[in-house]
Order: structure tokens, then C-alpha cells, then sequence
């Protein structure tokens, strides 16, 4: 925790109202200021303890504090580091410690995940069926169970797909763990999209997890491990420009040269990490958008929005489709509680969050909800469906844009 | 804790003290060198005739005063213009009237800070000239000719306007008070934006004399608007059918739509003779565009007086505009915006021919009993009956039960009624002030500022 | 903890739910501060009450132990208003935050403490309607910490404060009992003496606040100066042409450049002076105003105007200003923010006298201010690796309020007095004038137990009393009352 970083909180508190769990709790320790006040009693000498180490663990990671916050401080860069020192030195639970070996030992391996999808097939009528007993025995369990989306057919895509008229990029896809397992239609979608705007598109095979997970939970040496797989796979493809359509691997892959060293930094330095929405406005539309009447409310993710501050150009795209309508989500800078890992190893706050972004998502009254995250989509659509409202349908960006530009007339 | 209502000495012991320190206490008086003359019949306050009156010139004086007043306890009430010396319930005792008139100087105007700092025994009228000269004003106004600053502040009158500028204590920025064992103490300060110590301002404002002298006042100033325009409207037929029937037509719809109206009025008052009688609404607005704001005001109530179309706008208030509707009984309502008419209702279905005059937006009414046979010509005010023409018995026990019933009628509403002065034979009948929320607490900054109640004792609600 | 914290401890976590009652000492020391750091105390234990109920019973037990207690909002005060007592109850009302009751008809709304001021606004905005006064944390700050400190704001010029715009107020009592104080009762104003009393007169529990309607137009303008003096002369010109603005804000040379490094607001290059005039009301007459504003800031020397008409513009013109206590960070290591008032007038003189005293101790001030009335906010800049220069920058704040009482102003224009200003309260109050202020606390708080140790120099004891007291009063005599 680097003290330099801790100092430059002045204590205005203007990141409270920002931050997911004081909403909750209304409690300063569960506050980004407070948690930095906590990492200043370390640095000072406060040994974690079980009560400090739950605090930095109750953190989502939403980094909606840092958009708030008026005097620059880097809470992304200290939970970070925080965490690592908390799993470090601080001795959990035996049964906590055994969740966190089996969620990562599991989620950033997409075969894992794969397999993982078997005993998840079961109808969602089933799965609300057995949920109450999984409460029972574990709460984290019950949410995973809770959180899988209905699985869908595998989608293989293509090493490369080809630009649609003249090229005018040539840039490589990251297809991620979670996308990629289950929301494939998604990963489909956007490099229909790229390809329909004039982008080559490169999906090296190779590529895994690009180390978010890890390193949004204190396991940053697994997550340089991948980090230095990732950018190994895309150097062989022989790209420079990465578009990725998961807020919280793009903010990962973002800060990859802080992340590494030495010539791994320079590496990734050489290599452009960018959110497809961020990209396409970017680039400019040349394929014809048709009409989809429909109304949307647009989700803002925390690693897209706060991370990476990319919140205007997903409305730009949504709205210049012709006859959509876009809502705003009342508190839109609130987290849905997903948070990567958040929802399996907190489950009760996530829920809370949850059940909180469903109330006023369900408020806009919206057709459609779209997020540009698999995580928030698979909360969101889980706390809509435990209020017992009428389903949602959840659509990623891409899968707007795609079924515009190929005029579906309607979001598949 | 204490309850300083049981404090008061009762009378036999009260009248013995007097006697004895009668003459050395007056000698100390005058000892201060500020003239005291005995007092006479027109220095009653509220019926109780003090034996001396004191007429200093400066705060220091005041507290001179108050120092021998102190030494000989003697009970003191503060006057300015007497326009509302017989509001308020009559002292317990009154030894020394201490009349301000003669703290009539305006001490500093700041004209490029828009603030004044005046002596307590201003007049309103005085004041306000003097501003107008910088083309300024205090956007207080005055009900009551005559009335000083120190007398204005004290029973915390406020006219028409304090729907756009508030009320005495939202202009006052500063005070001086002498306390009743004569200690000097300020306040605020002369700058409107300050938030060091307590604002005793706030605390003396209403206080009916019960807590200290005013002596010196500062408040803030807004410039003279550019142009005023009053639009005047008489609603459709008499309650309570137009109070029932069509709400857009109805004095609370009317005043809620033209508080929430873009033309933002500074006033809407109302003129009312219950309980048959037809409402009159006139809405002030103030500014440069006054006039096309006033267009939309026009609009406006043209809508809801389309039975009656006597829409009449100009640069000129009503006569009744501003004016206390009567001096005999003289009661006020306050309510929540949206129970006027439930308070208008109530007025009309007791019966009892009332004249009911004041802010129709902001919900603050004054209601006269019995009216004015003029109608709505101004009297004047200024100069009292020195003795109160006394209504029948019988009147007053009707008046009486008006009161009372009224109370009642108004509190599911959220509503108040006090007696802000009435004959004495009404004010043994009924409870003045009515119900107080917090008076144990009041009770306890009494006993605080005044422990051994020498200051208008017993003016105040809940016998303070 | 002592041993009558440990016993008043227990008796808490038997009147307040699970888990309200903080006694882990690495939680407690997160509580030690509010916005104003230089101020610490880690509090003997926080609770976290959940309504006046349970505020009531605390306060009650701390009665009975005889136990301090301080309320706490968001804790972003600037006085130390809400510093803890290391031997008493940090009572925050973070947890209460329901917004009870809009009721447009009546034009108010009822709502918790723990409510932040721009939730009403948020509540309402859809209607029309606002709440008026704006604290520049209005998001994060809590109403009951607004009715303690009497928070105005840019707006407050046109508007007023807090005291203005509270209606009624729940409190309860220092001694724990739950009273309501509301504009409309008869007898004292005991509401507008809460108001401001920086939690030294009971802890708020419920407030009704007054709903305004949003105005039909707002415009804001930005004028660009060469010199400060511009500036200001240019504020006298539009105030003494009888426009009463929303918001007047002026920022120095030193003061832009801080904003620029932190949000490239944009503003003006080489201005010495930005001023924010910002008009609302009526459309006729904004019309008429803005005519008028522009000419006076271009007779002045004004040579760059700019203006918002939309609220996105204007939010890009405010947000240099709102981010300039904060982002002076980026062009000093440390700094302290002041605040004082000064009449208006006078401004021009003051700002000239802190030039000189930032030339004669070597000390950068960077000057943010809401010109229309007068209250200063001078950033003392300083490098605290730099030895003495900390004391120093103390020095240069402290002139500066002498500055502002000289020239009749005040001490403190919205921040309050709290624990770091009490010093200062007899450079602007006399000892009698003190001591009357202490009567009214005496009256609520006889012993001494709410918020003790803020806004006065030297509480006194409530047994005492100033002046001229002959005797033993009846009632104490008589044994029907006692005097603390």
C-alpha cells in the first residue's frame, strides 16, 4: 500500500454516495475513505485484522469512487495492492478459503468453465427449485447456481474474420472466459459488427483469460501469468489494436504495463487495448443503421464506465439507431453488485445491489436492457428474475448494433 | 427541571416589594440620567398601566436602566410605536415601560453591501424613506403605521411580501439586545453570509419583549424594484359552494397556481368578508418585466374568476392591501399551503361575520372580529382608542367559542390559530396563543435569560 | 476504553440493533475525523441509530453515564463541527436516510438526517421543484449536518441558507427527549436558534424542508478579467445596478490555473479573474439582467464573455469552480482552505492586504470566493516537507480573519465554527456577548453533554451566570429546581 497514493486522500468524503456498500450500510469503514483510512492504519503499523480484512473485502472494485473522487486519489491502484497484502497476510476461514481456491481455480479456464456448464444445464425452473437448500449450506454456492444464465449452443468462431467492403482496420478480439462460455452469441455479434464497419477481424485461438479476475482479488502473480499469455497470443496474431467487449478484462488489459515489468511492459505498451464501443465510435459508422423500435435502458458497467471512463460513446451508438428510444437507470453509477467476483464470495451485499439496480431498471420500463459486461447481465437478469417481474430481455451493445446494422427489425 | 410558570411571586407579596423599594428605585432611575417621567393612562401595555416610563438614547442607557432595574426589581416592558402594545397577553407586573422612541437614529446605511444597521426605535416609515433615497429597501412590510423596528421585530410582523422575501428573521443580519440584568450582547454582524455562534436574531424575533431590549438592529436591503404591478381578481360566487365545488376556482387552487407560476409573484394576497362574502385575490409582481409578468398573472386568475371577469391590473394595490383587517379581535391562521381552503371553509361555516385578510400563498391570515364597517378603507391605525371599545358580553362569549371552535377545525389541517390581541374580557375566556410545541423548552431559555422573570413577564405564549 | 464506556457499551447494544454499537478499536479510529484531518479523536464508541427512538435512548444513557456525545452527518464537515470526543458517543445518523414525505401541494418535504441534500433535489426535480440551498458537497453532505452548520452555497446570495428553508425540525433534546420546533408555532423561534448550532443544541432527527421551484430560466455567464480588481469592481457595478444574481463567484489567477491542471475546465487564457455570474427567474427578466450584467463586466474591463445557456454549458462552467478546493492539490503538496466574510465593498482592500501577506511570509494564496456576498475562500498553499513553512501557512490564515473582522465581517461564512474556529469567536464577540449565546445552550443543554468543546472559546459552566445575580434563585432554593 503505497503511502504516497493513501496521502493524497484529503477525507472530503465525496466519494461516499459513489461507493455501492455505504449505500448499503451507510458505515464509514465501508467507504472508500474509510478503507483508505483502514490501508493508513496498516501502513502505520495495524496489523490486518479479521475486521479490516472484511471491510477491503467488502470493496466491489467498482472504482465508482475514483470517478468522484475531486482530488485525483488512486483507489483502484490501492485496493489493488491492498488486496494482495490481505491475501498475503491475513489468514482466512477454512471454508472461505476453500470458495476462493475452487472460483479460481475455475473461472479464468474456460475448459473448466465448459464443464462446469453441465451440471448447470438444468432447467431454470429446477435450479430456483433447489436454490433455497444451496442457501442453506452455502449462500456463494446458491448465487453461482443463481447467477448462470440459461446456457446456449457453443458458438466457434473463426480465426479471422474478413472485413465487409473496404478494410479500413485490421484488429484482434478478445473473446474472454466468461463472454465466451456463456454469452458466445455475444462474441458473434461483435465481430459481425467489426467486420460490417471494415474491420479485419483476428481472434488468435490461443488466447485465456486476460487476468482480471486474479487481479481484482489480490492474485496478482496469476495475473501477470495470464497477462503475459495474453499479450504473447495477440503478438503472434500479429496485431496491435485489441477491441474487447467486457468492461472488466478491458480496464484489466488497459493497465497491463503498470501490471508487468520490465520487457513485458514494453509489450504491452506496443499493444492498444480498446472497448469495442470506445472503438466504434472511434472509428465512425459506414454501415447503414436500420430502425429498431425500441425503447433501452442502457446499463452503465463499473470497468467500463468508471474504469475506463467510456460512457458517452455506447449512448452515441444506441441512439443514433434509428427509432430507438434510450432510458437512463436512476443511480446509474451505482454498481449492480456483480463486480466480477463480488456476487460469489459476498453474496448478501451483491443481492442487496442487485435487488436495488432491478428496482430501477424495471423503473424505466425499458423493452430492452442492454450491458456491456457478462457479469452486471448475469446479476442484473438474476435479481429481475428472484423480484418475480417479468423478465427483461439483457442484450449486449454488439447485439444491438448487429441486429440494426443487419436489420433484424429485432435484438435476437 | 424547572418550571418557571410556578416562579412568579404571587401578587400580595409583589404589591409589598413595590412599596418598599417604590421610591428609592425611582430615584435610581433618574440617577442614570435618562429621563423617566411617571407613566399615564396611555402607556398601558395590554391594560396593565406601568408607574414609570424611561426614554433613553443609546444602548448604553438601555443598560444602565436595566442595571438599577435589576437592583430594584422592577419589571420591565419595552415599547417602540405602542401600534401593538396591547397584543400578546398583559404582563404579569410592569414597573418600567422603557419606550425606544428616542433610539430613533439609522446609524449606518451600506449601500454598496445592500445592508443598515438602525437603532430599535426607527420607524418603519422613517427607514424605508431614508433607503429609497439609495433606492433601496427593507422588503419588509409594515401592516401597521407607526411601528418601530425594535416593535416590529419583537412581535415578528411581516406583510404580504414574505412569500418572495420572507419575514423579519430571514432579514435580520445582526441585533443588539440588553439584557435584564443589563448586559450588552450582539449577534450576527453586518454581513449577510455568516454562521459565527448562535443567531440570537432568530431567538429575539417574536419574543414579545419577554427575553431583553432591542436596541440595535441590522438587516439586509434589496434594491427597489423597477417597476410593481398588482393584479386584482374577485373569484366566483360566495362560500362555501365555490369553495367546494370547482377546486380551480377555489383561493387555495389559485394561490397554489400562482405560487407555482414562472410570472413568480411576490405576493398573492387575499380579502375576504366572511362568511358570505366574495374572495378577492391580488397578486403583486415586481421587476423590470413586471408588467408582462403581471400579463401572465392576469391569464392566470382570468382563468379562475371566469364567472366573475373583474380582472382589473395596474401600478396600484388594492386600498386593503397590506392592511391589518381590524384592531378589536385580531386572530392568525397559519396552515400548509393545501389546507387554505379547508381553513376558509371552516371560517365560513362557523358563521360569524369575520374580516379575513393576509397571504394567501404562504398561508399566513389574519382574521378580524367583528370587521371593519368600512370595508376596505384603512383606518387609522396609528392613534388607539385609549380605552378598547368593549363588545357585549354575549359577543364575546360567541367570539370565544369562534376561537376555540376554530382551533379545532384548522388542527387536523396542520393549522394554528393564535389571538394576537383582544379585549380582556375575551382574553380570560380563551388561550391566546394555543397549543405550543416546544414550550418546555422556551420555558427553559426564559428562565436562563430572565431568571427572576423581570422582562414582560407572562407576554408570551404559554405564560412566558 | 474506560470502564463506564464498557458499561455504557452494553446498555447501547440493548437499545440499538445488531450490530450499531462500533467498539472494535480499528473501526472506531476510522470515525477519528470529519473533512477538516487536522483535528483528530478516535471516539470512545459509534452508533449507528436507525431513528429518534433509539437517538433518544442513546442520549438518554449517555445522560445517565454522563457521557458526552457528537452527532455525525457524512462527516465532511470543515470546522471539526463533528469531532469526536475520545470519552464519548460518536452518534452518526448515516443510516437514517429516508425521504419521508414529498408534498408538492404544500411545496415540502419530509425528510431523515442522513438524507444528502441533493437527494431532495433529486426527489423532486422532475416536478419542477428544487431544494435551494446548495453546499458545494451538496451530493455527499446530509441534511442534519446542513441544519447543524446552516449551509448556504453559491445560490445562497439569492436564496438564502438552510435556516431559511426548514420548516419544522424533530430533535432530540440533549437531555433525550424528542421535540418538535416548527416555524409555525407561536412563542420563541427556537427553530431558527437550532439552526446553525453546530450540534450543541441536540441531535436533528427529522427535517421539513421547503421545496422551490425551479426557475423558468437560468443563464450563466463567465467574464474574463486581467486583474482581480477588475473583478471585484465589476461585482460592486451589477449588485449597485439593483441585480440581485443567483450566484456571483469569482476565482484568481492562481486559482484557474489550480483548475485547469485538475478538470481543463477551459477558461479564458491569461485571465487574472474569472467571475461566474449566474442569473435565474423569470425569462423576461433574465433577459433584462443579462443585458445589463454583460455591459457592466465589458465597462470593466472584462475581455472574454462566454455563456451557458443549456445545462450541460453550464455545468462546463461550473465545474472549474467546484473542483477548486480540491484541485489545488494538484499545484501544492498541503494547503488550508479559510473562510470569511468581508462587506462586500471592502473586498477589494482585503484582497490586497492578503497579497501582502502572502508577499511577507513567502506563502502562495490562491483566492476562491463567492463574491456576491462576500465570503472568501482563500487556499493557503504550502509545501509541509518544507520546514516551518506549515506554521506559516497558520500564520497567513489566521491574518486573514483578522482581516475580515477588521473590516466588520465574520470569522466564518458557511464552513462554522466548530472546534477550529472557536479560538477566534472573541476576536468577533465580546465575553458578554458569549455568554448570553451559552445561556441558550444552557437552556438545552444544562450539562454540558451535546457537541461539548465546539463554537465557544471556553464553555461555561451552566451554574454560573453573567452579570449582575443576586441570590439563590427561588426555585433552587426551594428545591424544585437544581443549577448544573
Amino acid at each position: 500500500m503505497d503511502p504516497e497514493l493513501i496521502n493524497d486522500c484529503v477525507h472530503c468524503g465525496f466519494c461516499l454516495p459513489s461507493c455501492p456498500t455505504y449505500v448499503l450500510w451507510g458505515e464509514e469503514m465501508d467507504s472508500p475513505r474509510g478503507r483508505i483510512h483502514l490501508m493508513k492504519q496498516h501502513v502505520e503499523g495495524t496489523p490486518v485484522t479479521d475486521e479490516m480484512a472484511g471491510h477491503f473485502d467488502a470493496c466491489l472494485g467498482c472504482m465508482a469512487c475514483v470517478t468522484a473522487c475531486p482530488s485525483g486519489v488512486r483507489y483502484d491502484r490501492l485496493i489493488e495492492q491492498t488486496r494482495a497484502v490481505v491475501e498475503r497476510e491475513h489468514v482466512r476461514e477454512p471454508a472461505d478459503r476453500a470458495l476462493r481456491e475452487l472460483v479460481f481455480q475455475l473461472f479464468p479456464h474456460p475448459r473448466r468453465l465448459r464443464a462446469m456448464r453441465v451440471p448447470l444445464r438444468l432447467s431454470a425452473g429446477l435450479r430456483r427449485r433447489i436454490a433455497p437448500r444451496l442457501e442453506r449450506v452455502n449462500p456463494s454456492l446458491a448465487a453461482m447456481a443463481d447467477l448462470a444464465p440459461d446456457p446456449v449452443k457453443r458458438v466457434r468462431l473463426p480465426r479471422r474474420v474478413e472485413a465487409v467492403g473496404r478494410r479500413r482496420a485490421t484488429v484482434g478480439m478478445l473473446t474472454g472466459c466468461v463472454q465466451g462460455e456463456f454469452f458466445p452469441q455475444v462474441n458473434a455479434a461483435t465481430a459481425r459488427v467489426l467486420a460490417m464497419e471494415g474491420c479485419d477481424v483476428v481472434i488468435p485461438p490461443s488466447q485465456g483469460c486476460c487476468g482480471a479476475l486474479s487481479l481484482h482479488s489480490g492474485r496478482p502473480g496469476q495475473a501477470r501469468r495470464f497477462a503475459r499469455r495474453t499479450i504473447a497470443a495477440f503478438d503472434r496474431a500479429g496485431v496491435d489494436t485489441i477491441v474487447v467487449n467486457a468492461a472488466g478484462c478491458g480496464s484489466t488489459m488497459k493497465e497491463y504495463a503498470d501490471l508487468l515489468d520490465g520487457v513485458w511492459a514494453e509489450r504491452a505498451r506496443e499493444i492498444r487495448t480498446v472497448d469495442l464501443a470506445e472503438y466504434l465510435a472511434e472509428l465512425g459508422p459506414v454501415a447503414r443503421r436500420h430502425p429498431l423500435p425500441l425503447t433501452v435502458a442502457y446499463h452503465d458497467a463499473c470497468h467500463l464506465a468508471h474504469a475506463q471512463g467510456v460512457r458517452s460513446q455506447p449512448r452515441e451508438l444506441l441512439t443514433a439507431i434509428p427509432d430507438l428510444e434510450l432510458r437512463e437507470i436512476a443511480e446509474s453509477a451505482i454498481c449492480c453488485g456483480s463486480a466480477g467476483t463480488y456476487n460469489l464470495f459476498q453474496p448478501e451485499a451483491a443481492r442487496e445491489l442487485g435487488d436495488r439496480k432491478a428496482e430501477r431498471v424495471l423503473a424505466t420500463g425499458a423493452d430492452l436492457l442492454v450491458s456491456a459486461n457478462p457479469g452486471c447481465t448475469m446479476q442484473i437478469t438474476s435479481a429481475i428474475r428472484r423480484s418475480g417481474a417479468a423478465p427483461i430481455p439483457v442484450a449486449h451493445t454488439a447485439q444491438v448494433l448487429d441486429a440494426s446494422i443487419r436489420g433484424l427489425g429485432r435484438v435476437a | 427541571m424547572a418550571t418557571p410558570q410556578e416562579t412568579g411571586p404571587d401578587a400580595p407579596q409583589e404589591t409589598g416589594a413595590r412599596a418598599r423599594h417604590g421610591a428609592g428605585a425611582r430615584d435610581a432611575l433618574s440617577a442614570t440620567g435618562v429621563t423617566v417621567r411617571d407613566a399615564g393612562p396611555g402607556d398601558a401595555v395590554a391594560g396593565v398601566m406601568p408607574r414609570w416610563v424611561a426614554l433613553p438614547e443609546s444602548t448604553e442607557e438601555v443598560a444602565a436602566l436595566m442595571r438599577v432595574s435589576a437592583g430594584h426589581d422592577l419589571a420591565v416592558v419595552p415599547a417602540g410605536g405602542g401600534t401593538r402594545l396591547h397584543w400578546g397577553t398583559p404582563p404579569e407586573r410592569c414597573d418600567l415601560l422603557i419606550d425606544t422612541c428616542c433610539l430613533n437614529e439609522i446609524l449606518e446605511h451600506a449601500s454598496g453591501d445592500l445592508v443598515v444597521r438602525v437603532q430599535a426605535g426607527v420607524t418603519m416609515d422613517a427607514l424605508a424613506e431614508a433607503l429609497a433615497a439609495q433606492n433601496q429597501e427593507l422588503a419588509l412590510d409594515v401592516p401597521l403605521a407607526g411601528s418601530t423596528v425594535g416593535g416590529t421585530l419583537a412581535t415578528a410582523a411581516a406583510g404580504p411580501r414574505r412569500l418572495r422575501y420572507g419575514t423579519a428573521r430571514d432579514l435580520l443580519i445582526g441585533l443588539t439586545v440588553v439584557l435584564a440584568d443589563g448586559t450588552v450582547a450582539r449577534s450576527g454582524g453586518k454581513v449577510v453570509k455568516n454562521v459565527a455562534g448562535y443567531d440570537l436574531g432568530k431567538l429575539f424575533t417574536g419574543s414579545y419583549g419577554t427575553l431583553g431590549i432591542i436596541t440595535e438592529a441590522v438587516f439586509r436591503l434589496h434594491p427597489i424594484p423597477r417597476a410593481r404591478h398588482w393584479v386584482t381578481a374577485v373569484l366566483p360566487s360566495a362560500p362555501p359552494a365555490a369553495l367546494s365545488a370547482g377546486p380551480s376556482t377555489s383561493p387555495g387552487a389559485v394561490a397554489a397556481a400562482l405560487a407555482a407560476s414562472q410570472a413568480e409573484p411576490s405576493a398573492v394576497e387575499l380579502d375576504w368578508l366572511a362568511p358570505a362574502g366574495t374572495f378577492t385575490v391580488s397578486a403583486l409582481v415586481e421587476g423590470v418585466a413586471a408588467e408582462s409578468r403581471a400579463g401572465a398573472v392576469r391569464d392566470l386568475l382570468a382563468g379562475a374568476a371566469e364567472a366573475v371577469p373583474d380582472v382589473t391590473g395596474g401600478g396600484e394595490a388594492p386600498g386593503w392591501w397590506g392592511v391589518t383587517p381590524g384592531e378589536d379581535v385580531l386572530l392568525e391562521l397559519r396552515v400548509p399551503p393545501s389546507g387554505v381552503d379547508g381553513a376558509l371553509r371552516a371560517i365560513a361555516a362557523r358563521g360569524l361575520p369575520a374580516r379575513v385578510r393576509g397571504s394567501l400563498a404562504s398561508a399566513v391570515l389574519q382574521i378580524a372580529l367583528p370587521p371593519e364597517s368600512a370595508g376596505t378603507e384603512p383606518t387609522e391605525l396609528a392613534k388607539l382608542p385609549e380605552i378598547p371599545e368593549i363588545p357585549q358580553l354575549a359577543e364575546v362569549a360567541e367570539v370565544a367559542a369562534f376561537v376555540s371552535g376554530l382551533r379545532g377545525d384548522v388542527a387536523p389541517l396542520g393549522g394554528r390559530l393564535t389571538v394576537l390581541t383582544a379585549p380582556p374580557e375575551l382574553a380570560r375566556l380563551v388561550d391566546l396563543w394555543g397549543p405550543v410545541g416546544a414550550l418546555p423548552l422556551m420555558r427553559r431559555v426564559k428562565e436562563r435569560f430572565d431568571p427572576d422573570r423581570r422582562m414582560s413577564p407572562g407576554r408570551m405564549a404559554g405564560g412566558i | 476504553m474506560t470502564e463506564t464506556l464498557d458499561e455504557l457499551a452494553r446498555g447501547l447494544a440493548g437499545v440499538l440493533p445488531p450490530g450499531a454499537v462500533i467498539t472494535d478499536p480499528v473501526r472506531l479510529r476510522t470515525y477519528e475525523c470529519d473533512g477538516l484531518t487536522h483535528h483528530r479523536a478516535v471516539p470512545g464508541i459509534v452508533v449507528l441509530p436507525e431513528s429518534a427512538e433509539q437517538i433518544a435512548a442513546v442520549v438518554r444513557l449517555c445522560n445517565e453515564y454522563g457521557v458526552p456525545f457528537v452527532a455525525r452527518g457524512a462527516g465532511t464537515g470543515l470546522s471539526g463541527g463533528a469531532l469526536p470526543r475520545a470519552d464519548g458517543v460518536l452518534v452518526v445518523t448515516a443510516k437514517m436516510r429516508r425521504i419521508l414525505q414529498v408534498d408538492l401541494a404544500d411545496r415540502r418535504a419530509v425528510v431523515e438526517p442522513g438524507v444528502t441534500n441533493l437527494a431532495i433535489t433529486e426527489a423532486v426535480r422532475e416536478h419542477g421543484y428544487y431544494y435551494a440551498p446548495d453546499p458545494s458537497s451538496q451530493q455527499v453532505c446530509t441534511i442534519g449536518g446542513n441544519v447543524a452548520e446552516n449551509s448556504g452555497g453559491a445560490h445562497c446570495l439569492k436564496y438564502g441558507f438552510t435556516v431559511n428553508h426548514v420548516l419544522a425540525l424533530e430533535i432530540v433534546t440533549p437531555d433525550g427527549d424528542i421535540v418538535t420546533l416548527d416555524a409555525d408555532d407561536p412563542g420563541y423561534d427556537l427553530l431558527g436558534a437550532f439552526v446553525g448550532s453546530e450540534g450543541t443544541l441536540g441531535i436533528t432527527t427529522k427535517v421539513t424542508v421547503r421545496l422551490s421551484r425551479a426557475p423558468e430560466t437560468v443563464t450563466t455567464l463567465l467574464a474574463a478579467f486581467g486583474s482581480i480588481e477588475q473583478g471585484g469592481q465589476a461585482v460592486s457595478a451589477i449588485i449597485g445596478a439593483g441585480v440581485v444574481p443567483a450566484a456571483i463567484e469569482m476565482m484568481d489567477a492562481l486559482a484557474i490555473a489550480a483548475a485547469e491542471a485538475a478538470v481543463a475546465c477551459g477558461y479564458p487564457a491569461g485571465a487574472g479573474a474569472v467571475l461566474i455570474v449566474e442569473l435565474d427567474g423569470p425569462a423576461a427578466e433574465v433577459a433584462h439582467q443579462f443585458a445589463e450584467v454583460e455591459r457592466i463586466c465589458r465597462d470593466n474591463g472584462a475581455f472574454e464573455l462566454r455563456t451557458a445557456a443549456g445545462p450541460q454549458e453550464r455545468a462546463a462552467v461550473w465545474k472549474g469552480r467546484r473542483s477548486a478546493f480540491a484541485a489545488v492539490g494538484r499545484i501544492s503538496p498541503a494547503y488550508i482552505v479559510q473562510d470569511g466574510v468581508v462587506p462586500r465593498t471592502a473586498l477589494p482592500d482585503v484582497l490586497a492586504s492578503i497579497d501582502r501577506l502572502s508577499a511577507e511570509y513567502g506563502i502562495r494564496v490562491a483566492n476562491v470566493f463567492h463574491a456576491g456576498d462576500g465570503n472568501l475562500h482563500p487556499l493557503v498553499l504550502f509545501d509541509d516537507a518544507e520546514p516551518g513553512a506549515e506554521e506559516r501557512a497558520g500564520l497567513v490564515s489566521g491574518r486573514i480573519l483578522d482581516l475580515c473582522v477588521e473590516h466588520g465581517g465574520s470569522i466564518t461564512g458557511e464552513h462554522g465554527v466548530g472546534v477550529d474556529k472557536s479560538r477566534y469567536m472573541p476576536k468577533m464577540f465580546t465575553d458578554d456577548d458569549l455568554d448570553t449565546m451559552q445561556l441558550v445552550r444552557c437552556a438545552f443543554d444544562p450539562r454540558g453533554l451535546s457537541n461539548p468543546g465546539k463554537v465557544f472559546p471556553t464553555p461555561r459552566l451552566c451554574g454560573e451566570v453573567p452579570g449582575v445575580r443576586r441570590g439563590v434563585h427561588p426555585l433552587v432554593e426551594s428545591g424544585r429546581a437544581e443549577q448544573f
